[in-house]
């Protein structure tokens, strides 16, 4: 066995590094107020200058521009960006719909949406969840009807992130309304400035924007706008899983371990030979370690093309709870400074443990519920029975 | 990055696995618990056939000169059969120790181990219960005599040899004594983990020159890199048996019927076996990647170790305490074997370091000095 990045993959790094010592993070202002779930802050400048280095299409085909590069340049990447707390925010949905153009995209979805992921010019929202639709997302009722040579799109998505900054969407809807459940459902890409569109933010516990809800009335979009065939939507989205929510958060355990370091720090100046703490720190540290190793575990299965759901929704489970465990910790450590914030005058480490441990409990929720995750590792890693789905 | 087995490793695993299901099933493995002398004899001949005690001794000496993480492969295997045997004192870490410590007496030693004519045991833990070169108080002098006591010395019954660790005038220092040496006598713990550990008793022991390992006061030394060794395969026991649990487990929840379907038709059971899974995952993985840190001799390999021993053990403990819950009544009963399993966690947890310590050198590593 061999967990080690390759010799190139080790270079890249350091240019990775080398690049975020030159361009630190605060250099780069980001467009929203909410620096979200621990991935960074939205950041259209950040996510160009990572586009100028070719480092948003490391792994795409040649054909589209991509440098064929192995997925380990990408593992590097985020655990780079991760470990520098820079604002990458953007940076997992470019790869998710980059992914999906690449399989299913029209001719001119290639022409018109890659380059610009390539650039850093666009970023993406994803429009599943709505008011009706959450865990049981196949009770959606966006509707798309085909006019002519446009898509006629009417609903309303919710908890959609960075909906209110990113370029464009892609958004599930109903295109055969005779269908029922996972059948008749589609894929569209979606222009945030089309006629019709009306984003509204929705201001979290934080007290500042992450999510937004989408309202489509009559928005069209031209047909060859949709990923894919008609009717093929839930198919993608399922097959697509396994790595959305990977890289969705890969990016975890550097976090953790940064967060870690910043805690460490804390202890060190302020509370010396706190045997406690120092007990809590270091089993923190074994939990992050192994975070780490299934997300590797995980990674290894995605690249060799082998069946990767348990590992994937495993590791999602675990850090998204280990980001609470963990901030948690942290608030505890910080006794009564924890919940002051960032800017505030007697804040400590920055005020970034108090907003970190406000969006962990996000966390759990986004991308499939740990309860879901829990019931997909059943079904589907363990063989367990499904449970019997109720009417409607 | 390659995470695959090789394929010499697979089939290790395999054929390891194939035997121990036909010689060691779990109404054998219940058996030797229940046994106070609990060794079994005939299993660890045919073991012996095998060469698996030679694995990790070189081939001039008769072994097979495998790698720790075949070792490990074949321990996660001992784990998921709940196989009681002296495998990991005796292969792993006493093996680990006169490897190091080299010379004619060490050497002969390794060369009875590889074709199990011989068990080695370590005596190391005092009554602090310790595993640190601070802890050790036992007086030792070669040429001397010895008296004192050991604690918590696995397989003293079956073991033909014991290495013995205290302090010299030079630092801690290891000795190699045979057991049938006059004064030393063993006493049997009363362990609950059915583990058989022994309270070892030296009375006006006559030690010789020669059966001083290494130089005066290299004993830690000696011992630390065997015992490293020994947290990874106790690890990957861990996981072995945690893995074994998990497929109780799973396989209860799709027989057991109540409220006219399978339990694991229940979300409450499935989250259940989803956590268990969870766990077994990620500490298989984060002592395979301890290893490859070990084997690639990187600066962090220590640390890892330690972290991995520390993790492994709470997760599979974690994994067999719930798997009681999963379990229900049945499981509760001496008959079934989840017990077992959860027993020898209990027993491996405590093994090679127990998780204070481990987390101890954690903590220096993220620069808790």
């Amino acid at each position: 066995m061999d967990f080690g990045y390759s010799a190139a993959e080790q270079a890249f790094a350091a240019e990775v590094r080398a690049f975020l010592r030159a361009h630190p993070p605060e250099a780069f202002p980001p467009d929203g107020t909410d620096a979200g779930y621990g991935s960074g802050a939205h950041s259209r400048a950040f996510t160009a200058a990572l586009g100028e280095r070719g480092w948003l299409s490391l792994t795409w085909p040649r054909a589209h521009g991509g440098q064929e590069r192995p997925m380990g340049f990408q593992l590097v990447l985020l655990e780079e960006l991760a470990a520098a707390g820079a604002p990458f925010g953007p940076l997992a949905g470019c790869l998710q719909v980059a992914e999906s153009i690449i399989r299913y995209g029209s001719a001119t979805l290639q022409r018109e949406i890659m380059p610009q992921v390539a650039r850093g010019l666009a970023t993406f929202w994803q429009g599943y969840s709505e008011p009706g639709a959450g865990s049981d997302l196949l009770a959606l009722a966006t509707r798309a009807r085909l006019d002519g040579d446009h898509w006629v799109l009417d609903g309303r998505k919710i908890w959609s992130s960075h909906a209110g900054i990113a370029t464009y969407g892609t958004v599930l809807a109903r295109t055969d309304p005779a269908s029922s459940r996972s059948r008749g459902l589609s894929m569209l890409m979606v222009d945030n400035r089309l006629p019709g569109m009306d984003v509204r933010p929705i201001r979290s516990l934080t007290g500042q924007v992450y999510h937004y809800e989408v309202f489509m009335d009559g928005v069209r979009v031209p047909h060859d706008w949709v990923l894919g065939k008609p009717g093929e939507g839930f198919g993608q989205l399922l097959r697509g899983l396994d790595t959305d929510r990977f890289w969705g958060r890969f990016y975890k355990a550097p976090f953790l371990h940064r967060i870690l370091g910043l805690l460490v720090e804390y202890v060190r100046a302020e509370k010396p030979g706190d045997a406690v703490a120092r007990h809590r720190l270091a089993h923190a540290a074994t939990e992050i370690a192994a975070l780490r190793a299934l997300f590797h575990r995980a990674a290894w299965l995605i690249e060799q093309g082998l069946p990767a759901t348990g590992p994937v929704s495993a590791a999602k489970v675990m850090a998204d709870e280990l980001g609470q465990r963990v901030l948690s910790l942290g608030m505890e450590l910080l006794g009564p400074y924890g919940v002051l914030r960032a800017g505030s005058r007697w804040a400590k480490l920055r005020g970034e443990i108090e907003h970190q441990y406000q969006t962990s409990w996000g966390h759990t929720l986004a991308g499939g519920t740990s309860e879901i995750q829990r019931t997909t590792i059943a079904v589907r890693a363990l063989g367990l029975p499904a449970e019997p789905r109720g009417r409607g | 990055m390659d995470l695959s087995f090789s394929p010499a490793q697979q089939i290790l695993q395999q054929s390891a696995r194939t035997f121990l299901q036909q010689r060691c099933p779990l109404e054998r493995v219940q058996e030797l618990a229940l046994d106070p002398r609990g060794f079994a004899a005939d299993l660890w001949k045919e073991i012996a056939a095998l060469g698996w005690p030679g694995l990790l001794i070189s081939p001039d000496l008769g072994g097979s000169g495998g790698s720790v993480a075949d070792a490990l492969a074949l321990v996660e295997e001992l784990g998921r059969a709940c196989c009681p045997s002296p495998f990991i004192a005796s292969a792993v870490i006493a093996t680990g120790v006169l490897g190091a410590a080299g010379g004619p007496r060490a050497r002969a030693l390794l060369a009875a181990l590889a074709v199990g004519e011989r068990i080695c045991t370590l005596a190391v833990l005092e009554q602090s219960g310790r595993l640190a070169p601070e802890a050790l108080t036992l007086p030792v002098a070669a040429p001397g005599r010895l008296t004192g006591r050991k604690l918590f010395v696995p397989d003293a019954h079956v073991a033909t040899d014991v290495i013995v660790l205290g302090r010299g005038a030079a630092g801690p220092a290891a000795l190699l004594l045979p057991m049938n040496r006059a004064g030393i006598s063993a006493r049997p713990l009363d362990s609950m983990t059915g583990d058989k550990l022994f309270e070892l008793n030296f009375v006006d022991v006559e030690i010789r020159r020669d059966d001083l390992l290494g130089a005066p006061g290299d004993g830690w030394a000696l011992l630390g890199p065997a015992f490293r060794v020994g947290a990874l395969a106790r690890s990957a026991e861990m996981v072995g048996a945690a893995q074994r649990v998990l497929e109780l487990c799973v396989e209860h929840a799709r027989v057991r019927v109540q409220g006219g379907r399978p339990i694991g038709g229940y979300q409450a059971i499935q989250h259940a076996c989803a956590d268990l899974y969870r766990d077994v995952e990620s500490a298989r993985w984060l002592t395979w990647e301890a290893e490859w840190k070990l084997a690639a001799g990187r600066p962090d390999a220590h640390a890892a170790v330690a972290a991995a021993k520390a993790y492994a053990a709470e997760a599979s403990l974690r994994v067999a305490r719930r798997g009681h819950q999963i379990m229900g009544a049945i499981g509760y009963s001496e008959e079934h074997p989840l017990h077992l399993f959860h027993k020898r966690v209990l027993a491996a947890s405590l093994d090679a370091g127990d998780s204070t310590s481990h987390l101890e050198a954690v903590a220096k590593s993220i620069g808790l000095a």
